[in-house]
């Protein structure tokens, strides 16, 4: 059975398709300002690429910020169970699966099969997102792909306060100011962000074992600052950014077969 | 709409409730105009005491005066950012912010400009309370003020001693208010005020345990409309009619299987004051067949409880229903101190795990699949322990899902992204939207 | 001098040798309503519960983010085992935000004795007094069926005798603190408070005979600078004190805080009935905010130490959320300002950022110093 997971974000669009359990392709485009569009788009590239035709799908789930515009697709899913779905399926082991995106973070405690069991989602506050270290990248005038390989290149403490954005980067400046290296800011920044998350996480009890989703999932130095605030190893999978996607296609899969 | 399961009807009472509510307001208002006395304090405060100054004397209780104007979200802005621009911070308790806005830009939504008490009587709760009437001083300092303080501790220990420290500052209180007003006491009008209390209180509870049937003959948010007579004016003959008439006719409903939400397939309860300005959230609910049957908010916060021989919960029987005859101020004033006291929704000021106890019980007694827990960033008072309220009814083993809000500042909710967790939580515990 | 900042840095090993010296009891307080005179009289040693000012991650589940981060920071430090050695936690009734801290504890970390003392809010009526005095009876009691020992009236005495001196001797200390160029900054006047409320009292008096013996005659480095009175929330943030006085060259001269002043300032003074004595020396102490209603007692307390101390300007300075304090700060700034002392807010958290801070603070001196030439 041919089935699609099509998560829309607030940033990008993923598709992915499976048969049976394998992932035949995966897509992802830029949301932009029509996310009906970019669904289409990804949709149709990420066919193509598996050789499918649309007719052969036999079930396609929306998630994501966007899954209402999402108009071929059969039913939605909550980003929170498109999470938890893939994730298990790549780890069976995982229990407990924090997923940070640009804007958004979230901690899933699930079962073997992928069920919710408990869940919390940062408030709307950028300060537990990607969308900080963006921010603070900014400030030190460091590429953002390189804001993690620098934090893994200190082993300094600095205590930072990553309750408020505006704040954290003046804090950034002061320390740069006061010569404190790129290396060690970079650590600094990583660890307040890790610290809010894993903050947010304990209150749905974090167990073994943990697995990180979503883009941020890239970046070594956050996925380092969350093992050691965590005492934890942390499965990231290759692809981090298509989990959500990946397990609403499975979940489509699963309803398919009623 | 949706897979109707039982009948549904309007509420009969209703037209009442709107007009007793209207009248309410509108009496404060020209209470001056016409001889009386009008004066302000908040929803848990002692007000069975002011009836004892006559039969036109009005009060304006600021907790709902607050939701009142919180439904208007324009005139709630505006006030907020008043109280904002004098310099007053936007993490205090939204109710209190709306209040003093209203002072400083000098409306009231009943027409008018604010209309000033002749005094405040007021309780002090949480941190707030009586700073919140302490600061109206600072803005209008010729209105004299009394406060009690109700701090004495949980009532499963409670001794003759705290009873009497808040009676002995109700009794000051009762010379206070003779020497401000000018008037004298009546002793007699205060104790059929202590009576009427117990009563209507009592009869909220009752209404309240009607909603254990399934299906609810009400849903929480028509609570909201009728829970707030016990906060407008618990002491008032008018209210112990009202819930009378009301007991009846939702027993009426029950015997006939009325429901409140036609397609019930899910209960669950709140818990704090609701975001006002989004009692939509309900509506939504309710494309899943979910209904909130109530929340401790709205059974305890004015209703008296107590727990029956059979060991579930029920109404408090009043002193009158047990024999005892009021005769005299000083026993009056221990019996409404002690009522008060009793208070379900005041017992987790001191510990979490009492609330807790409470909010079980409710789930198990009123038969509920869900909890929806109101982290209520308006409300310091609702909200205390409320994340220990949530670990502890996730051990007993209820789903529980909570959502930040606040019940008068719009600006701290954000709609999308509640209806995405309530998605969530439905989906986990197995429901599907039936619409 | 350095031995007050020493007892604060280290006082988990203090407590533990406190211990191992004496085998006597620990209770860890949370709020300075705390009648720690019954506590010495119990032949126990009362200790704060303070937080660690690191950012932390553990008390999320407990603590909605609504409370202010003091409460937050003083639970982690439970949650993380920090104070391991208590044998019981209590807590005396004051805003509710510190109340969750003692709650969670009592729910998570749970110790031997647990007690809550409901301190009566209206401080302003005559009826605190009977009842607060009951309050302690039961309290009294619960202590002594806790140790299985009769607390007597020569124990109470002791008691209140240790705590009095306490009191006078730290009186002396502020009083030095009103000269031109003071001998102690602000900061060290902090910590000297701040090891009070952790260490054997007794101690704590005879550190404090030896250092008055020195300070009418010692002399600070530096010059005085500007007179600046900090006031609001519980604050033990060293860090802040120590940019302000040593950075930007002026001195705290007088501060409101329950980590200062407001903690020590009055005295039990003397009645046959101890316990009722003990009552109304807590009914009358200069008031948190959230029992000062419905006059202002602590604005007319505070405006009298601004201007007995030559107080130049005043930093208000309130732990983020704190309710108790919210509401008094607009009327506290009005007043302040009414009689010519300019204030600056600062919104305080676990950790304060002091770049953002410190240009705050330089403007506002700099504003002061125009004040002064014209
Ligand atoms: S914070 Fe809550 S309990 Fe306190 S005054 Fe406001 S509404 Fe009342
Ligand atoms: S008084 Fe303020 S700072 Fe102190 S514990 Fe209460 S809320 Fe926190």
């Amino acid at each position: 059975m041919i089935t699609a997971g099509v998560d829309v974000g607030n940033k990008y669009t993923k598709v992915v398709v499976m048969k049976d359990g394998q992932v035949l392709s995966k897509y992802m485009v830029l949301s932009g300002f029509d996310q009906q569009q970019a669904a289409e788009e990804a949709y149709t590239r990420a066919l193509a690429e598996a050789g499918v035709a649309r007719e052969e799908v036999r079930c396609v789930l929306a998630t994501g910020a966007g899954k209402g515009a999402v108009t071929f697709a059969n039913d939605t899913i909550t980003e929170v169970g498109a999470d938890a779905k893939g994730a298990v399926f790549l780890f069976p082991s995982g229990r407990t699966i924090i997923d940070v995106g640009a804007e958004e973070g979230r901690a899933i405690k699930c079962d073997e099969k992928g069920r919710i069991v408990d869940f919390a989602i940062n408030e709307k506050c950028a300060a537990g997102a990607g969308s900080f270290t963006e921010a603070m990248a900014r400030a030190l005038e460091v590429p953002l792909e390189e804001m993690g390989p620098l934090a893994l290149q200190s082993s300094k403490v600095i205590p930072m306060n990553a309750q408020c954005a505006v704040f954290a980067e003046s804090e950034v400046v002061s320390l740069i100011h006061s010569r404190v290296t790129k290396e060690d800011i970079s650590k600094a920044v990583h660890d307040a962000i890790a610290s809010r998350i894993i903050s947010m996480a304990r209150r749905v009890g974090v167990e073994k074992d943990l697995v990180m989703t979503g883009g941020v999932g890239r970046n070594v130095g956050f996925v380092k600052a969350l093992g050691e605030g965590l005492e934890m190893a942390v499965l990231v999978p290759g692809e981090p950014e298509y989990v959500s996607a990946l397990g609403a296609a499975l979940a489509a899969a699963e309803r398919a077969a009623g | 709409m949706g897979s109707q399961r039982y009948p549904t009807e309007a509420l009969r009472c209703w037209g009442k409730a709107k007009e007793l509510r209207e009248e309410y307001y509108l009496n404060y208002r020209d209470a001056k105009a016409r001889g009386g006395l009008r004066w302000a304090g908040g929803a848990w405060t002692f007000d069975a005491i002011p009836y004892g100054l006559g039969d036109d004397v009005y009060m304006l209780t600021s907790e709902p005066y607050g939701a009142s104007i919180a439904f208007n979200k324009e005139l709630a802005l505006q006030c907020m950012e008043a109280a904002e621009k004098a310099g007053y911070p936007r993490d205090l308790c939204s109710y209190m912010r709306i209040y003093w806005g209203s002072i400083l830009l000098d409306k009231y939504p009943w027409g008018g400009g604010y209309p000033k008490p002749d005094f405040i009587w007021q309780d002090h709760i949480c941190c707030s309370h009586a700073k919140w009437y302490q600061v109206v001083t600072d803005l209008e300092p010729d209105i004299p003020m009394y406060c009690v303080d109700v701090g004495v501790g949980p009532y499963h220990q409670l001794t003759e001693h705290k009873i009497k420290y808040v009676a002995d500052q109700l009794a000051d209180g009762i010379e206070w208010l003779e020497k401000v007003t000018g008037r004298k006491f009546d002793d007699e009008k205060f104790i059929q005020a202590v009576k009427n209390e117990c009563l209507s209180t009592s009869l909220w509870a009752e209404i309240c345990t009607l909603n254990k049937a399934v299906p609810a003959p009400l849903d929480e948010k028509a609570m909201y409309s009728l829970y707030v007579f016990g906060t407008l004016m618990k002491a008032n003959k008018k209210v112990v009619d009202f819930y009378t008439e009301l007991r009846d006719e939702v027993q009426d409903r029950v015997a006939r299987g009325i429901a409140a939400v036609g397609n019930e397939q899910c209960r669950l309860m709140s818990d704090t004051q609701p975001p006002w300005g989004f009692l939509k959230v309900f509506r939504y609910l309710e494309r899943y067949g979910a209904v909130s049957v109530g929340s401790l908010y709205t059974f305890g916060l004015e209703g008296i409880w107590e727990i029956k021989e059979d060991g579930t919960w029920g109404p408090r029987t009043t002193p009158m229903a047990k024999g005892i005859e009021i005769k005299t101020r000083d026993q009056a004033l221990m019996i409404i101190a002690e009522w008060n006291l009793s208070k379900p929704e005041w017992q987790h000021f001191y510990h979490p795990q009492l609330k807790t106890d409470m909010m079980a019980r409710i789930a198990r007694e009123w038969k509920l699949d869900g909890i929806m827990l109101h982290y209520n960033r308006g409300c310091e008072g609702l909200s205390c322990g409320i994340a220990e309220n949530r670990l502890g009814l996730l051990k007993e083993g209820f789903p529980v899902m909570t959502f930040e809000g606040n019940m008068g500042d719009e600006r701290e909710f954000d709609e999308v992204s509640v209806l995405a967790r309530i998605d969530t939580f439905m989906e986990s515990m197995g429901y599907k939207k039936l619409y | 001098m350095d031995i007050f900042r020493e007892w604060y840095h280290d006082r988990h090993r203090y407590a533990r040798e406190w211990k191992e010296k004496t085998g006597g009891k620990v209770i860890g307080y949370f709020c300075t309503y705390v009648p720690e005179e019954l506590i010495y009289a119990a032949g126990m040693l009362p200790v704060r519960i303070l937080g660690s000012h690191e950012p932390q991650d553990v008390t999320e589940p407990h603590i909605f983010g609504m409370y202010c981060p003091f409460c937050r920071d003083c639970l982690a430090q439970g949650l993380k085992g920090r104070y391991d050695y208590l044998d019981g936690i209590m807590i005396a009734q004051s805003c509710l935000h510190i109340r969750q801290a003692f709650t969670s504890w009592d729910i998570h970390v749970p110790r031997e004795f647990s007690y809550f003392l409901p301190m009566p809010h209206h401080v302003q009526s005559p009826r605190a007094y009977p009842f607060l005095r009951e309050e302690l009876a039961a309290f009294k009691k619960a202590l002594e069926d806790w140790t299985g020992k009769t607390i007597t009236d020569q124990d109470l005495d002791r008691g209140i005798e240790i705590m009095n001196t306490n009191r006078r001797l730290m009186r002396q200390v502020y009083e030095l603190r009103k000269r031109e160029e003071v001998p102690v900054t602000g900061l060290e006047a902090m910590y000297m408070v701040l090891a009070s409320q952790m260490t054997d009292k007794v101690e704590h008096n005879k550190g404090l005979g030896e250092i008055l013996a020195e300070l009418p005659n010692r002399k600070l480095e530096r010059r005085t600078g500007d007179r600046l009175m900090i006031l609001g929330s519980e604050n033990d943030d060293t860090a802040f004190m120590n940019m302000v006085e040593t950075v930007l060259g002026a001195t705290f001269v007088i501060e409101d805080h329950c980590t200062g002043s407001r903690y020590f300032w009055n005295e039990v003074e003397w009645q046959e009935d101890r316990l009722a004595a003990i009552a109304a020396r807590y009914v009358d102490r200069p008031p948190c905010p959230t029992k000062d209603w419905p006059k202002r007692r602590r604005l007319e307390w505070v405006l009298e130490m601004a201007r007995e101390w030559g107080v130049q300007g005043a930093i208000v300075v309130q732990q983020k959320f704190c309710d108790p304090h919210e509401a008094d700060i607009v009327a506290f700034q009005k007043a302040l300002q009414e009689r010519g002392i300019p204030t600056l807010f600062l919104e305080f958290d676990v950790t304060v950022p002091l770049g953002p801070f410190r240009i705050r603070v330089e403007a506002f001196l700099e504003m002061l110093r125009q004040e002064d030439l014209f």
